[in-house]
């Protein structure tokens, strides 16, 4: 499947209020995701590309373009290691069309 | 904010809409909280609008809202990787009005719906999270909000919290959703001249189609997508179990399938030039009958996506959602006439009525459904290629004559799938959907 995706430019297209320092999903321990998570099917089920794999195992995970589905969440429910509540009121992912 | 209310409403989606309507248009004193800066700025949908269960909330609701194009023509695409063998229902009729369907764009029309709700008289909150419940002992008796003094009490909250369900699940009332129970899809809307989608669809003013899609566009998944004509846009998107996509061995990302499908040799043509001016993510309920939760207790129902109420099987969910809210609406109404308190004996009778209403009569009809395709990607890979191969095959003119074209075809089937294998395949739909 040779299709070069950038999430990025999708996501560039969306209006959001970003709650700047309040992050609304947290990792609740990151040691967890590096150590006794083999798929972290987070880093590409995520629809906006929230979370990546890093080299050296870790998982980070950057909210601001969350589309606040709730997919990882629930995709996490063996490990419930994701900290996940809606953007504080009027926060978070504004869509203009949905 | 130590206020009162007969009710309160979380959300402002079609079910949350359509039980804030309901109530205040009887007279109730309602209070709906919105975390979006306005109503339909969190809420996503394909979007196909079924008046039938708008018109029973609001009758002459063509007068003003904002619809995109009445559809006349259903497309049906089964499609390998190069190719889709497809059936088209196109029909006159549905040009009479009034007209049974509609495309709508979801953050003009909840902005619509919502404004109906405000002149019936409720009051609505935006930009207001609600944490959690307020409980008195196991009775919901209001909601906490992330304002400063933001406890608001009622005698009956309607849940209408989307598809998460965050308010029940936090109370306990269900626990976490499965991933094998929720379908994750994304789409794009894409701007267009009117006139180019006019032609290229082949209708007129104010006509739409929509364009349903299963085959090799999910990668073996369990899911399907979807093309719909908005008035001068387009809607594409691709949905999946969330459970498949969790454990594909591609790894593959949602959005990287929704452009491989904008790549294919057969939709590509349609949406060329496209303007794409939104990406949204989503998750549709799609476990069915066995999922739906309990959906009523002391002082609380559930409406809507929230509760599960999606009829996978032929794409609805706003209507189920619409339904859900307005007689959860009715329930209480009819309840408060009574004097009845608002506890589980008397919010039972939501209950009776969505069992007594096509809401969960289609929900059981298709009971079977998600477990008969959870067992048999088949339906979703190894089919759709065969069909287009057989198309092909009968189709190409070459010389071949045509009985050896049949046997072809049917080796082929049974060189991919044994005999028993077709017949299993066969019986489980037929079991599922009968």
């Amino acid at each position: 499947m040779n299709v070069e995706v950038n999430v990025e430019e999708k996501l560039y297209q969306n209006r959001y209020r970003i709650d700047a320092g309040r992050p609304h999903i947290r990792i609740k321990q990151p040691d967890l995701c590096k150590n006794d998570c083999k798929s972290q099917a987070c880093t590409f089920v995520c629809p906006a590309g929230c979370y990546k794999a890093e080299g050296n195992r870790a998982v980070t995970l950057i909210t601001d373009g969350c589309l606040e589905c709730g997919s990882c969440r629930i995709i996490c429910h063996d490990h419930a290691n994701v900290d996940w509540e809606y953007p504080r009121g009027g926060h978070g992912v504004l869509f203009k069309f949905g | 904010m130590r206020e009162r209310f007969d009710a309160i409403v979380v959300g402002a989606g079609p079910a949350g809409n359509a039980a804030a309507y309901t109530m205040a248009k009887a007279g109730l004193k309602v209070l709906q909280i919105e975390r979006g800066e306005y109503p339909g700025s969190k809420n996503v949908q394909g979007a196909i609008l079924y008046s039938d269960a708008l018109e029973r909330i609001i009758p002459d609701f063509r007068e003003d809202a904002p619809l995109e194009r009445h559809i006349i023509e259903q497309r049906l695409w089964v499609l390998d990787d190069r190719s889709f063998v497809g059936t088209h229902f196109r029909s006159d009729d549905y040009n009479k009005p009034p007209f049974n369907r509609y495309t709508i764009i979801r953050a003009q029309f909840d902005r619509w719906f919502s404004q109906k709700v405000r002149e019936a008289g409720a009051m609505l909150i935006c930009e207001t999270t609600v944490e959690h419940l307020l409980m008195d002992g196991q009775r919901v008796v209001g909601v906490r909000c992330d304002r400063a003094g933001g406890d608001v009490m009622a005698d009956v909250v309607v849940l209408a919290d989307g598809v998460n369900s965050t308010l029940a699940r936090k109370a306990g009332f269900h626990p976490e959703i499965q991933a094998q129970n929720v379908a994750l899809a994304v789409k794009e809307i894409l701007f267009l001249p009117e006139e180019t989608i006019r032609s290229r669809f082949n209708v007129g003013e104010d006509e739409g189609v929509v364009i349903e899609m299963v085959g090799k566009i999910t990668d073996g998944l369990v899911g399907t997508g979807f093309l719909y004509t908005n008035k001068e846009s387009l809607t594409i998107g691709v949905g999946c179990i969330l459970d498949d996509f969790k454990n594909n061995p591609k790894r593959t990302a949602p959005y990287a399938m929704l452009d491989r499908m904008k790549q294919h040799p057969s939709i590509a043509p349609l949406i060329e030039g496209g303007e794409m001016k939104e990406y949204c993510a989503h998750l549709i309920p799609e476990g069915g009958f066995f999922a739906v939760p309990r959906v009523h207790g002391d002082g609380w129902l559930i409406v809507g996506d929230s509760g599960g109420f999606v009829n996978a099987a032929h794409r609805e969910g706003s209507n189920l959602a619409m339904t859900t809210g307005r007689l959860a609406a009715e329930t209480i109404i009819e309840a408060r006439a009574a004097g009845k308190p608002m506890n589980a004996a008397t919010l039972k009778s939501y209950k009776a009525r969505i069992d007594d209403s096509f809401v969960m009569k289609d929900l059981h009809k298709y009971r079977h459904l998600p477990q008969a395709l959870e067992r048999s990607p088949q339906f979703f890979s190894a089919y759709p290629e065969l069909v287009n191969r057989a198309a092909q095959t009968l189709f190409t003119v070459d010389g071949v004559d045509k009985q050896s074209k049949e046997r072809e075809i049917r080796s082929s089937f049974r060189a991919s799938r044994s005999l028993t294998g077709l017949m299993t395949d066969a019986f489980r739909l037929w079991r599922a959907t009968r």
